[in-house]
């Protein structure tokens, strides 16, 4: 197993959180702040149905990305992962940690929260842990605490005002060790207001089968060259304490050792009751608290007989005390809206992470566009040009399109401007003007999956619908479409034009079967929209996945066309016609 | 995780099964219903199928008997408090000619063990059960020939023992007959935590020793059933003057032993705790529960302990605000009974809960004491158990 000098070396755990649980995730993030941590420990959630949760971060806030599976992690991500804490439901608690065994090459540390997993689901845990180097502690264990370090789980406390009051935050030389969550909090206080500090802490889980037996905990104590002495808190129930008083013996465990075993009153009871833990039932006399108590005894251990014994044995190395660190953080409120576009700096607003004047001075509009519709900053010349492009190409096709005559009919109306502009931009939707995101999105996933272009269409054909980003009214393979013309001298990208080349290949197919089938505007923009993503900004398939589910695409529509309608809507009102009506030769009445 | 015992009729049902074994059987309970489909033998057993240790020896098995006579054991074991009952048919036998299997698992396998001298009284002749490890080094053919199982049926066992998530089987004893083998008496033990794995038993299938019960534990059993946090209570001595109202697995068994290490053992009426976060009308209803045992002993002087440790995640503002509720509802005869009431206690929202609590106590003048986590537990018991003496 590893050892936990070893851990102490990694000055920078990354830990992976297998579930949610926030009141954990929160207390080790606030342990992080008060140790001094300049980055969150945590990495990356594993849950569903979100994309990210929001932790304080000292008085702060920060953002924690959340996956749906650790599969969704890029492999330097799973690479770069030392830790985790399993808080998945006992029903999961197999499954998920295996996944982390296969998926995470370079685990060194572990906890498992759940209470209830079954006893085998744990065994082939542990079969799997011990072919790997890791300390993996639970199931139902409250986690790891090394001090200075990290804070695995909830142990040492889940409000910041306990973890502050626990004086945890640099290091002693007493180790803490218990098979209780409650208790190994208490133990942690109890060293650290005898004015020691602590080693390690780690909380076994009162299961039968403790991943880290109490054991193999104590070994891990003699080996560590911090821990002078060892606190352990042990119940009735099992054979563990037997294993102790052996490893005594053979001086394999010569550190002070002070143990508390719970459970004598379990000799009150003519039949002994199933106490809180799992583990915590005495089936035999030599399971019983205090058979196992003589046994330590016995070997050399200190044993106290009373839960004040543990303070007054400490108190006798007050000559030991140390420098205490504390820190606190004050009160603290959860914002109701984060943003990574704008926001309120000093009294001064800025923009994509600089002053607003700054932003603005150093880019034009496309830039500033494509920035912001992207939520960082971008330079490549490349990818603004196309954007500038695209914005300029969209801003209008002439007062016949349903979003210009709708702002044209309440213009005329008398309506104001932005309620004519709204009226146009109502409009915009499955059939007017958002073929370039779904057209975005069928490229996407053929390329993504690799389809052939004949399945591809046919798939389309099948359904009954058309291809978004495909046909046109007017132009046709021997007439084509002077814009798409345009646009293709934005082809030529580092990824091979992939999603263009897709594209084209789709348009083979269709144009085979019918010659106004051709990629038109919107599948244009779309596909090279994705290649310079792609090849300029380095964007996944994952993110552009979630640009199209964000409607990235038709927001270049809405931005250019909105334009359109402001200028149909001026036009309007400058030659103030007064209301539009239909004529009745224009709608037939059919009886 | 706890073990428990299951069934000794379904136990037989999944064994059987596994082991390609006919198995002719009845599960009765209290009902008269449940004994109308026994039929075609002469001669019966009828056995309590209840979790009950040395069941023969307690007369709580009766060979050997027609089917009219079953109904009248059934009903005396009914008058005797039991619920569960086997009937098989009777097959008389040698006793000499009975075995022991058992499997059990450790952290590091499981165990297989055997004898040839099998029956009641196995444990007095322990030297003669043999244990092997189950791992690639098994020597199948060889615990075949010593079982008089089939090395497909041992094997079939062993996985039967995985895939149900048992922790103790124990076939106790079975013979060779003309008609193959028979499994007389068969115990399995679960890990109950498996339950939501298996098909084959299920938490009704759950058998607990009889025991005088008190319907306060009875309502908190109900309670921890209903409920997604956990509450147990145990009485001890009906008539003790320590009551305990405790949170936290390890923190509650702490907070009793110190009293039993103490002497104060006698005085020590109940054992129990919740856990989990619980709600504020759960944690009312459990106070109610402890404190209707408290108001019904006749010590003269008598104290509650309201304690836990550092609470990781049950809101203690919550839980106190029902445990409030519950004292409320008893103040007038806790103050005519002179009780007191400690509390020491530490988690979420601690400052809240113990200002309330306090507040509660000092205006019925049943106010012991309220300490937070800077006093221990020790400490904060030990004046409670000071309160007690004065």
């Amino acid at each position: 197993m590893i050892q936990i000098d070893e851990l102490r070396a990694e000055k920078d755990m990354k830990i992976i959180s297998l579930g949610s649980h926030s009141g954990i995730i929160q207390s080790m993030l606030d342990y992080d702040f008060l140790i001094g941590k300049q980055q969150p420990s945590i990495m990356a959630i594993v849950a569903s149905g979100r994309k990210q949760e929001r932790y304080f971060w000292g008085q702060s806030e920060v953002i924690i990305p959340v996956v749906s599976g650790l599969e969704k992690l890029t492999q330097q991500q799973q690479r770069a992962c030392t830790g985790f804490i399993n808080v998945q439901s006992a029903r999961r608690v197999l499954s998920s940690s295996k996944q982390a065994f296969e998926l995470l090459p370079n685990l060194k540390v572990g906890s498992i929260f759940a209470e209830q997993t079954p006893e085998f689901h744990t065994l082939e845990i542990l079969k799997l842990a011990k072919q790997r180097n890791i300390l993996i502690v639970g199931p139902s264990s409250v986690g790891i605490l090394l001090p200075g370090r990290f804070k695995l789980g909830a142990i040492g406390g889940t409000q910041h005002a306990q973890i502050s009051a626990a004086n945890i935050i640099s290091p002693g030389n007493c180790a803490v060790v218990s098979t209780s969550g409650g208790i190994v909090n208490e133990l942690i206080h109890t060293v650290t207001s005898a004015g020691l500090g602590l080693s390690f802490g780690l909380a076994l889980g009162g299961d039968r089968f403790p991943l880290t037996s109490p054991a193999d905990a104590l070994l891990l104590a003699e080996a560590d060259p911090q821990t002078k002495r060892i606190v352990y808190f042990g119940e009735l129930g099992g054979v563990d304490e037997y294993e102790i008083a052996k490893l005594i013996e053979q001086k394999k465990l010569t550190k002070e050792l002070i143990v508390y075993i719970a459970g004598t009153v379990a000799e009150l009871f003519e039949t002994p009751p199933q106490f809180g833990h799992a583990k915590a039932f005495a089936a035999t006399h030599d399971e019983s608290a205090s058979a196992k108590k003589d046994i330590l005894r016995e070997a050399g251990a200190t044993v106290c007989e009373t839960f004040a014994d543990v303070a007054s044995t400490l108190a006798l190395y007050k000559n030991e005390m140390r420098e205490v660190v504390s820190d606190t953080i004050g009160e603290r409120h959860k914002s109701l809206i984060v943003s990574h576009i704008s926001g309120d700096r000093h009294g001064e607003t800025s923009l994509l992470g600089s002053d607003l004047l700054t932003t603005i001075e150093r880019q034009s509009m496309a830039s500033l566009v494509l920035s912001m519709l992207l939520g960082v900053q971008i330079d490549s010349q490349r990818a603004i040009n196309f954007t500038d492009y695209v914005l300029r190409m969209l801003v209008d096709h002439g007062p016949y399109v349903s979003g210009a005559i709708n702002t044209i009919v309440a213009a005329r109306a008398g309506k104001d401007l932005v309620s004519s502009l709204a009226a146009g931009m109502l409009t915009i939707g499955p059939r007017f003007g958002g073929a370039i995101n779904d057209a975005a999105d069928n490229w996407l996933a053929g390329v993504q999956e690799e389809i052939a272009a004949r399945t591809f269409t046919e798939n389309f054909a099948k359904k009954g619908v058309a291809i978004p980003g495909i046909g046109h009214k007017k132009y046709r393979v021997d007439l084509p479409d002077p814009r798409v013309q345009a646009l293709l001298q934005f082809a030529g990208n580092t990824n091979g034009d992939r999603y263009l080349m897709f594209a084209r290949s789709v348009e083979h197919v269709t144009t085979a079967k019918k010659d106004i089938l051709i990629l038109n505007v919107d599948g244009a923009i779309a596909a090279i929209m994705l290649d310079i993503l792609e090849s300029e900004l380095g964007y996944g398939q994952e993110q552009l996945k979630e640009l199209v589910d964000i409607e990235f695409f038709n927001a270049l529509f809405v931005l250019s066309r909105s334009i359109g309608f402001t200028a149909h809507y001026l036009d309007q009102r400058r030659h103030d016609e007064g209301l539009l009506r239909l004529s009745p030769e224009t709608v037939r009445y059919i009886e | 995780m706890p073990r428990r015992k299951l069934s000794e009729y379904i136990s037989k049902k999944i064994v059987h099964d596994a082991l390609d074994l006919p198995y002719i059987g009845w599960g009765i309970d209290t009902t008269a219903d449940s004994l109308k489909a026994i039929a075609g033998f002469s001669r019966y057993v009828v056995k309590v199928d209840q979790a009950v240790k040395g069941r023969f020896k307690r007369g709580l098995v009766v060979l050997d008997v027609p089917k009219m006579d079953i109904a009248a054991i059934v009903k005396k074991y009914v008058s005797e408090g039991f619920e569960h009952f086997i009937v098989e048919p009777y097959v008389s036998h040698d006793s000499v000619a009975e075995r022991y299997i058992s499997i059990s698992h450790g952290r590091t396998g499981l165990n297989l063990s055997l004898s040839k001298h099998g029956g009641v009284d196995i444990e007095t002749n322990p030297e003669s059960i043999v244990t092997v490890a189950i791992n690639e080094a098994t020597d199948w053919d060889a615990l075949a020939q010593q079982t008089l199982f089939t090395v497909e049926q041992l094997y079939a066992l062993v996985e039967s023992y995985k895939q149900n998530h048992f922790t103790f089987l124990e076939i106790n004893p079975y013979i060779q007959t003309d008609n193959g083998i028979l499994l007389l008496d068969l115990a399995i033990e679960v890990d109950d935590a498996g339950q939501s794995f298996v098909s084959s038993w299920q938490n009704s299938d759950i058998r607990e020793p009889k025991k005088t019960t008190y319907s306060q534990e009875t309502a908190v059993r109900l309670l921890d059933k209903g409920s997604v946090a956990s509450f147990n209570l145990s009485v001890i001595n009906p008539n003790g003057s320590i009551f305990l109202l405790l949170s936290g697995g390890g923190a509650s068994v702490v907070i009793a032993d110190e009293i039993y290490n103490k002497g104060f053992g006698k005085g020590l009426a109940n054992y129990g705790e919740y856990s989990g976060n619980p709600q504020a009308h759960e944690a009312q209803k459990y106070t109610s529960e402890v404190l209707e045992l408290l108001l019904a002993s006749p010590a003269p002087r008598k104290v509650l302990f309201i304690g836990g440790a550092v609470a990781n995640f049950t809101d203690i503002a919550t839980t106190f605000s029902g445990v409030i509720a519950a004292i409320d509802a008893n103040a007038k005869q806790l103050a005519a009974q002179h009780v007191k009431i400690y509390v020491r206690r530490g988690g979420p929202r601690q400052e809240l809960g113990l200002k309330n609590i306090r507040a509660t106590l000092e205006q019925y003048g049943i106010l012991g004491g309220v300490y937070d986590p800077l006093t221990t537990i020790v400490e904060a018991l030990g004046s409670a158990l000071e309160g007690l003496s004065k």
